[in-house]
C-alpha cells in the first residue's frame, strides 16, 4: 500500500496513480469480456453462412470501413491532444470523430439496411443471410452508438474544462473503447462483405 | 404504534393504487378496465401492497425507490410500444409481446434509476463532485443501508448473501411443490404448463440464488482476505450486486406471463415457440449476466492490484484462489449465454431465423452457444465453494493445508479446461458426430484436477487434530457429497454410456449431488464460519447440528433415489410418469427427502436469523485462524484494517511454532493513529 | 504406519462390500437389445471405479474423523508437513491414466454399436408434439405403433416436425434426439421379445410427458403377418378374425399408440385438447361463436382435418395428419371408444 497513507481520506485509500492503473486493468477485463460477445457473434456467422455470403453492396461496405479506420484516427488525436492539455485540437478532433461515427452508423443503419434484404424490416425474403447480416451489423452499431453517446459526454467535459493532461481518463477510457469497437468491424466486415461465395436472390 | 398504522395504510392503500394502475393502463391502451381473470389484478394489487409496506417501514429505501422506478419503467414500455404500433398502423393485439419485451428491457434500467445506482455517474457528467460514501446514509438507522444502493464492499456481500438465501428458498418451495406432484403418478394438482414452468424456475432461480452466494462471499471476504480497505470498484460493486435484484423479478414474474416450458435451459426452436413468459426468463437472464461481468471484472482487478505488500499470488489465502478462477470463467464465458438468449428473444420479436431450419437456420447452433457458457458455469459454482473446503479444512485439522500449489494450480485448470467440454450435454443431441469422441476426451480430463483437490484434502487432515464445530460438519459432508456427483461424471461423458443416460433422472442426480456438494454445503460451511466476524456473535451450535444432519440424510436420500429411478427409465421435466417403471415409491422418498431437506435449511435459517440478536458474543479470533480477517475485531470495522498490514509468511503453516502469517503492525508502533480520523 | 495398514484394512473390506453389491444388484431395466449388452458392460466397469473410488476417498476421511480426532483436553496442533510431490505426481498420473483408458473403452463401444449389420432394416422415426409415427419405406407402411422383428437390426432415420424431441427405450439404451431440419440416425438390434415403449426424452412442451408410443417387438414370422395386414394382403389360416375385433378396446389401443392421450384426458381433467370424457352428444362451442353436437360425422372431421372448427378456448395445435396415419377403419374405432366414453 502507498506510503503516504495519512494523505488520504482513509487507511488504504489508493494513489492516483494506481487508481489510473486500475482503471485500464478494469476496462481491459470488460474489453476481453465484449471480445467474448463478438467472437461468438462470428462464429453463428460462420456456423450458419459456412463458406457463402449474401450479394451486398460492395462501395458502401468500404466506404463505412473507411470512415470508421479514420475516425480512429482522430480519436487518437484526440487523446494524444488532452494529454498535452491541448484542447483546442481536443474538441476539433473529437468532434471530427463523433460526426465519422454517426455517418458511419447512417451508412450502415440508414442505407444498408434499406438495400440489404432483410426480412423484418423490409419485407425482403432472404432468410437467414438477412437475418445474420441484421444482427452482425445491428450489433456492432449498438456498440458505436454507445461509443458516440460516451464521446458526447467525453467532449462536453473537455468543453467545461474538466480534462487535462492530469485527468485524462474519461478521455483515454472512451478512446479505448473506440478502437475496440474499430477493431471489432475490422472482423466483422470481411466476414460479411469478403468471405466465401456469393449467394443471393440474384444468384 | 404509530408506525403499525403507517404500515398498514401503507399494505392498503397500495393495494387499491396498485389496482388502480392496472385499470388506467388498461384504458390506456384501449382495453377494457378489467382484465378476464383475477390473476393480473393480484399481481398489481400484491406489488404495490409490497411497496406501500416498505414505504411504512422506512419512508424511503433504495429499494421501494426502485421498485417503483421498475414500475415506471414497465409502464411506459407497454404503453410507448402499443402507441407506436397502433401509429404505425401494426397489428395492435399482437402488440402484447413486443410491448411487454420493452417493458421487461426498460423495467431493470428504471429500477437502477429509482435505487440510485447510477445516480453518481450521472451527476459525475455534469462534473458533481460525489466523494465516496463511508457509512450508513446520514440521517438513517443503520439497517437501512441494507436496503438500498451502498458501497462498502461488506455490506454489498451481505446483500448478495441475503437475497441469495431468499432465492433459494423460494426455488426451494417451486422444488417442493412439483416433487409433490410428482410423489404419485398420475396429475393430482398442477397443470400441465404450470409444471414444466416450475421446473425450469426452479432450476433457473436456483442458479440465481449460487451465483448471488458465491458473489456475496467473495465481496465480503477477498478484500478483507487481502488486505484492501475496499472493492477496486466500489459504485460498479453495487451497480452489479442491484442489476440482479430486478433481473430476478423478471425471471420470476415470467410465471405471470405463461410460464415457460423449456426448463432451464430454453432449448430452440421450443423456447422459440413457447409463451410470453420466455421473454421474460431470457431478458432477466440477460441482466443478471451483467452482475456476473462486472462483478468477476471487479474481483479480478482487486485481486491483481489490491494486496497487502508481502502477499505474492501463492501467499494469497486459498479461497482467493478459487475466485480468481470462479471470476476469469464468469467474465468470459457469460456472454455466450446472453448472446443465445438474446438470438432467441430477436427471434421471436422480428420472426427470424437463426433457429429455424425452414429458414437456413440450425437448432444446434443454440445448444453450442448455450452450453458454452453454461458448462463452465457449473464450475462457476463450485469452485467458490471447494474453495472454501480448502480454507476451513487446516483450521480445524490444525494442520498445513497439503499442496497448497496444486491445490491453486487445479482451480485454474479446471477453469481452463471447462472452456474445452461443452458438447458433452450434446452427445445425444444431433451434434456434428465426429466431435463426440475428442469432447469426450476432454471432459474426462477435468476429473484429474477434481481429483488432486480431493487427494489434497485427505492429506491436509492425515494425522491433524480434528475438531468438528458445525463448520466443520458441513465441509465434511460437502466432500462427501461432492464426490457422489464427480463421481458420477464420468459415465456420463463417456458417449455411449451417455446415450444412455442423458436426460434422465441419473442426471439429475448427478448435478444435484455436485451443486449441493460444491455450493450449498460449503456455502453453509461458510455462513456458519464467518458468522462471528460478520455479526459479531456466535450462532448456536445445537441448531447448527441439526441442520447438518437434516440436510445432510435428505441430501443423500434424495439424490440416491434420482440417480436411481434415472436407471430404471425416469426421464427428466415430466409432469408423470409410468408407474409400470417400478419407481413409484423412489418417488415417494425423493419428496420425502426434499422436504427433509428444506426443514433442515430452515431450521439453519432460523439459527442465524435468531443468533444475530441473541447469540453470544463472539471473540475476534473464535476458530485461532491465522487469516488476516480474524485478526481484526468482529465485526469487522468500515474499513477493514487500522493500517494496512504485511504478510510475512505462509497462510497455513498451523503446527510451526511461531510462525506468523501476517503482520499486523509492520511500521512496529502498536497505536500508530491514523490523522485524518 | 500403523495408520496406514488400518487405512488400507478398512478400504479394501470397505470396497469389496461396495463391489459385491454393485454387482449384485441390477441397476438398469431388462436388456433387450444387442447394443444394451455392450452399454451395460462398460457402465458396470464405471461403477466398479466409482464404488471402489467412493469408498478410498470416504474411507480415509472417515478414519481421519475418528483417529485424528482431538481429544478433550489436548490442545497441540496437528503434523507439520506441506505436502509430498511424489504423491501430488501419484495421484495425478494415475486418475489421468484411468480416464483416459475409460474415454478409450468409450470410442470403442462408440464404434460397435455404430456399425452397420448387412441385413438391416430401415424406419423413419418422425415426432411430433407429442406423438411419433414410424414409416417402413422397405415395405411401403405408416404406423403409429412400432412393430419390428426381433434379432434384425434397424437403422432408424430420425425426424422432427417441429420441435427437439428424443427417441429412448430404456431396454434398448441408447438414445438419439429428432432435430428439425436434419436427418439423424441411430442403430439399435432388438434381442427380446415383448411389449416397449418409445418415451419421448427431451423436453418438447406440455405434454412431452405423455410422448409415448408402444414397441412390439415379435418373431420373424409375426412380424410378417403384421406386415401383410397392414398391407391388406394377408390370407393366413385364421383369415377370418377381422369380425372378431372389440372396436373400442381397439379404438383405445389406437388412440395410446396415436397420441391422443397426451393431449386429450379420459377422466375429465383438461389437458391440451378438450377432454374426451362426455364428448359424444355435447354441444361445442367453436372460436367463431356457432355451436355444434357433436357426432359421429363432427368427430370425424376434427380427427381428419383439426383445423375445420376450432373450440373455444383451445388452439389450433392438433397434428394435421392423422388422416394419413390412420384408415377410415381406424378411425372408426377411435370414434366408437370416444363414444364409448360417457
Ligand atoms: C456444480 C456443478 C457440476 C459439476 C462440478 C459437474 C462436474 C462434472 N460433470 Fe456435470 N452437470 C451439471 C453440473 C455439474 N457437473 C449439470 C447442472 C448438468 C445438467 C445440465 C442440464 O442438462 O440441465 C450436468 C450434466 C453433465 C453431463 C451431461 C449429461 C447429459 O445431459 O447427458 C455430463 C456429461 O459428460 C457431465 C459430466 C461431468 C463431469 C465429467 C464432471 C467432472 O468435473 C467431475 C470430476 C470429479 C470427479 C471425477 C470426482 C473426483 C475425482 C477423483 C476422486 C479422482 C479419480 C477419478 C477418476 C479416476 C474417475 N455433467
Ligand atoms: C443449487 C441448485 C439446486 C438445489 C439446491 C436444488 C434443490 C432441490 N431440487 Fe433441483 N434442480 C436444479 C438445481 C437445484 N435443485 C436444477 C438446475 C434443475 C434442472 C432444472 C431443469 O431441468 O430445467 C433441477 C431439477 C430438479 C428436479 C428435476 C425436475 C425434472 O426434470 O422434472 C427435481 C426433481 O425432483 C428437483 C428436486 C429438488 C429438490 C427436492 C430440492 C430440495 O433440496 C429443495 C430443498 C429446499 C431448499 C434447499 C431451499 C431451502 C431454503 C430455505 C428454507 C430458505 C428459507 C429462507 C428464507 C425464505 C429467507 N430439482
Ligand atoms: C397436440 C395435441 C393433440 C393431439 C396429439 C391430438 N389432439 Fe385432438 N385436439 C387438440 C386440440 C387443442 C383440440 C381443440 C382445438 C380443435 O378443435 O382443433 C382438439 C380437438 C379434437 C376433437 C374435437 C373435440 C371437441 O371437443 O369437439 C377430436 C374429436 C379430437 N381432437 C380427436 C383427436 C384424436 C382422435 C387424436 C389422435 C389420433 C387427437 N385428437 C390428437 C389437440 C390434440
Ligand atoms: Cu417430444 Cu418430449
Ligand atoms: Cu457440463
Amino acid at each position: 500500500m502507498a506510503a503516504d497513507t495519512h494523505a488520504h481520506e482513509h487507511p488504504g485509500a489508493i494513489s492516483p496513480a494506481k487508481r489510473l492503473k486500475m482503471n485500464r486493468v478494469g476496462l481491459w477485463l470488460f474489453l476481453l469480456s465484449e471480445t467474448f460477445l463478438f467472437g461468438g457473434i462470428l462464429v453463428s456467422r460462420f456456423y450458419l453462412w459456412g463458406a457463402t455470403r449474401p450479394e451486398l453492396n460492395q462501395n458502401l461496405g468500404l466506404a463505412v470501413t473507411l470512415i470508421l479506420l479514420i475516425s480512429s484516427y482522430f480519436m487518437y488525436r484526440a487523446e494524444t491532444a488532452i494529454k498535452h492539455d491541448d484542447r483546442g485540437d481536443f474538441l476539433r478532433s473529437i468532434s471530427v470523430t463523433i460526426i465519422l461515427g454517426i455517418l458511419f452508423v447512417a451508412g450502415v443503419v440508414g442505407l444498408e439496411w434499406q438495400e440489404a434484404p432483410i426480412k423484418p424490416f423490409t419485407g425482403g425474403e432472404f432468410g437467414i443471410y438477412g437475418d445474420i447480416f441484421f444482427f452482425m451489423t445491428g450489433m456492432h452499431a449498438f456498440h458505436v452508438v454507445t461509443g458516440v453517446i460516451l464521446l458526447m459526454i467525453v467532449a462536453y467535459r473537455g468543453y467545461k474544462g474538466h480534462l487535462s493532461s492530469e485527468n485524462f481518463w474519461p478521455a483515454e477510457a472512451a478512446a479505448i473503447y473506440w478502437h475496440f469497437v474499430d477493431v471489432v468491424w475490422v472482423f466483422f466486415f470481411p466476414a460479411l462483405y469478403l468471405m466465401g461465395s456469393v449467394v443471393g436472390p440474384g444468384h | 404504534m404509530n408506525r403499525i398504522v403507517r404500515i398498514l395504510l401503507g399494505f392498503i392503500v397500495g393495494f387499491v393504487a396498485g389496482i388502480a394502475v392496472l385499470v388506467a393502463v388498461r384504458v390506456l391502451l384501449g382495453l377494457t378496465p378489467m382484465p378476464a381473470t383475477l390473476a393480473p389484478v393480484l399481481f398489481s394489487g400484491i406489488g404495490f401492497a409490497i411497496l406501500g409496506l416498505l414505504y411504512g417501514f422506512e419512508p424511503s429505501l433504495g429499494l421501494t425507490r426502485g421498485f417503483i422506478g421498475m414500475a415506471i419503467a414497465m409502464i411506459v414500455g407497454v404503453v410507448a410500444v402499443t402507441h407506436f404500433r397502433r401509429a404505425m398502423g401494426l397489428d395492435p393485439a399482437y402488440a402484447l409481446e413486443p410491448a411487454w419485451t420493452m417493458a421487461a428491457v426498460l423495467g431493470p434500467i428504471g429500477f437502477m434509476l429509482g435505487v440510485g445506482a447510477v445516480t453518481d455517474w450521472l451527476k459525475w457528467i455534469f462534473g458533481i463532485h460525489t466523494p465516496d460514501q463511508h457509512g450508513p446514509p446520514e440521517g438513517k438507522p443503520a439497517w437501512t443501508r441494507y436496503f438500498g444502493f451502498d458501497q462498502n464492499h461488506k455490506v454489498i456481500g451481505i446483500q448478495y448473501t441475503v437475497t441469495g438465501i431468499v432465492l433459494m428458498g423460494l426455488a426451494g418451495i417451486f422444488a417442493l411443490i412439483f416433487r409433490s406432484e410428482l410423489a404419485i403418478p398420475g396429475i393430482q394438482f398442477l397443470a400441465l404448463d404450470m409444471f414444466n414452468s416450475l421446473v425450469g424456475l426452479h432450476g433457473i432461480v436456483m442458479i440465481a440464488a449460487i451465483l448471488l452466494g458465491i458473489g456475496g462471499f467473495a465481496n465480503y471476504l477477498v478484500p478483507l482476505m487481502i488486505g484492501a480497505s475496499d472493492m477496486a470498484f466500489p459504485r460498479l460493486n453495487g451497480f452489479a450486486f442491484w442489476i440482479a435484484v430486478p433481473s430476478a423479478l423478471l425471471i420470476v414474474a415470467a410465471l405471470f406471463f405463461g410460464g415457460w416450458d423449456t426448463g432451464w435451459t430454453g432449448y430452440a426452436p421450443l423456447s422459440v415457440r413457447g409463451a410470453m413468459g420466455v421473454n421474460f426468463f431470457m431478458i432477466g437472464v440477460f441482466f443478471f449476466g451483467f452482475s456476473s461481468i462486472l462483478g468477476s471484472m471487479n474481483l479480478i482487478t482487486t485481486t491483481l492490484y489490491m494486496r497487502a505488500p508481502g502477499m505474492g499470488l501463492f501467499r494469497m489465502p486459498i479461497y482467493v484462489w478459487a475466485v480468481l478462477a470462479t471470476a476469469l470463467i464468469q467474465l468470459t464465458g457469460t456472454q455466450f449465454i446472453g448472446l443465445s438468449f438474446l438470438m432467441v428473444v430477436l427471434e421471436r420479436l422480428f420472426d427470424l431465423g437463426f433457429f429455424n431450419p425452414a429458414e437456413g437456420g440450425n437448432v444446434i447452433l443454440f445448444q453450442h452457444l448455450f452450453w458454452f457458457y453454461s458448462h463452465p458455469a457449473v464450475y462457476i459454482f463450485i469452485l467458490p465453494g471447494l474453495g472454501i473446503v480448502s480454507e476451513l479444512l487446516p483450521v480445524f485439522a490444525r494442520k498445513p493445508l497439503f499442496g497448497y500449489k496444486w491445490i491453486a494450480l487445479s482451480s485454474m485448470a479446471i477453469a481452463l479446461m471447462g472452456f474445452l467440454v461443452w458438447a458433452h450435454h450434446m452427445f445425444a443431441a444431433g451434434m456434428e458426430e465426429a466431435l463426440r469422441v475428442p469432447f469426450m476426451y476432454s471432459t474426462m480430463l477435468v476429473a484429474v484436477p477434481t481429483g488432486v483437490k480431493f487427494f489434497s484434502w485427505l492429506g491436509t487432515m492425515w494425522r491433524g487434530k480434528l475438531s468438528f464445530p458445525t463448520p466443520m460438519l458441513f465441509v465434511l459432508a460437502s466432500i462427501a457429497v461432492f464426490l457422489i456427483g464427480g463421481l458420477t461424471g464420468p459415465p456420463l461423458a463417456t458417449v455411449p454410456t451417455d446415450l444412455f443416460l442423458h436426460d434422465s433422472y441419473f442426471v439429475v442426480g448427478h448435478f444435484h449431488a455436485t451443486m449441493f456438494g460444491g455450493f450449498v454445503f460449503p456455502f453453509f460451511a461458510a455462513l456458519y464460519f464467518w458468522y462471528p466476524k460478520i455479526t459479531g456473535r456466535m450462532y448456536n451450535e445445537r441448531l447448527g447440528q441439526i441442520h447438518f444432519a437434516l440436510q445432510t440424510a435428505g441430501f443423500y436420500i434424495m439424490s440416491l433415489t434420482m440417480a436411481r429411478t434415472g436407471l430404471l427409465g425416469m426421464r427428466r421435466r415430466i409432469a408423470d410418469y409410468d408407474p409400470d417403471l417400478g419407481i413409484q415409491n423412489l418417488h415417494i422418498i425423493m419428496t420425502v427427502a426434499g422436504f427433509v431437506i428444506f426443514f433442515g435449511v430452515l431450521v439453519g435459517v432460523y439459527n442465524l436469523i435468531v443468533s444475530a440478536r441473541k447469540g453470544e458474543v463472539a471473540a475476534a479470533n473464535p476458530w485461532g485462524s491465522r487469516s488476516p480477517e480474524w485478526q481484526i475485531p468482529s465485526p469487522a470495522p468500515e474499513h477493514n484494517y487500522e493500517e494496512p498490514f504485511e504478510v510475512v509468511g505462509e497462510p497455513y503453516d498451523y503446527g510451526l511454532p511461531g510462525s506468523v502469517y501476517v503482520d499486523m503492525h509492520p511500521s512496529g508502533s502498536k497505536t500508530a493513529a491514523s490523522p485524518a480520523h | 504406519m500403523k495408520h496406514a495398514r488400518n487405512v488400507i484394512i478398512l478400504i479394501v473390506v470397505g470396497s469389496a462390500v461396495l463391489l459385491f453389491g454393485v454387482n449384485v444388484m441390477d441397476l438398469a431395466p431388462i436388456v433387450a437389445s444387442a447394443e444394451a449388452q455392450q452399454v451395460d458392460w462398460l457402465f458396470g466397469l464405471h461403477m466398479n471405479v466409482i464404488a471402489f473410488l467412493y469408498v478410498l476417498v470416504n474411507g480415509i476421511m472417515l478414519y481421519s474423523v475418528f483417529a485424528f480426532r482431538r481429544k478433550p483436553d489436548d490442545d497441540s496442533e496437528g503434523a507439520y508437513f506441506h505436502g509430498n510431490t511424489k504423491l501430488e505426481i501419484a495421484w495425478t498420473i494415475i486418475p489421468l491414466i484411468t480416464v483416459l483408458f475409460f474415454a478409450f473403452l468409450g470410442s470403442v463401444v462408440l464404434r460397435n454399436v455404430s456399425l452397420a449389420a448387412p441385413n438391416s432394416m430401415d424406419v423413419t422415426v418422425t415426432g411430433r408434439q407429442w406423438s411419433w409415427t414410424f414409416e417402413y419405406p422397405e415395405y411401403g407402411i405408416v404406423s403409429t405403433e412400432l412393430n419390428l422383428p426381433v434379432g434384425r437390426q434397424v437403422n432408424f432415420k430420425l425426424q422432427s416436425e417441429d420441435v427437439i424431441h428424443s427417441f429412448w427405450v430404456p431396454e434398448w439404451r441408447l438414445k438419439h434426439d429428432t432435430v428439425p431440419g436434419q436427418d439423424k440416425y441411430i442403430r439399435l438390434t432388438p434381442s427380446e421379445e415383448g411389449v416397449f415403449k418409445v418415451r419421448c426424452a427431451e423436453m418438447c412442451g406440455t405434454s412431452h410427458a405423455y410422448m409415448l408410443a408402444t414397441i412390439n417387438v415379435m418373431s420373424q414370422e409375426d412380424f410378417d403377418i403384421w406386415v401383410q395386414k397392414k398391407l391388406g394382403v394377408y390370407e393366413g389360416p385364421e383369415g377370418g378374425e377381422e369380425g372378431e375385433v372389440d372396436p373400442v378396446a381397439e379404438g383405445f389401443a389406437l388412440s395410446q399408440s396415436g397420441g391422443c392421450l397426451a393431449c386429450h384426458s379420459v377422466d375429465g381433467s383438461p389437458l391440451v385438447g378438450p377432454t374426451w370424457k362426455g364428448l359424444y352428444g355435447k354441444t361445442e362451442t367453436l372460436t367463431d361463436g356457432s355451436t355444434v353436437v357433436v357426432d359421429e360425422a363432427y368427430l370425424y372431421e376434427s380427427i381428419v382435418d383439426p383445423s375445420a372448427s376450432i373450440i373455444q378456448g383451445y388452439a389450433d395445435v392438433m397434428p394435421k395428419n392423422f388422416g394419413d396415419i390412420f384408415s377410415d377403419q381406424e378411425i372408426g374405432y377411435i370414434i366408437e371408444y370416444i363414444k364409448s366414453l360417457q
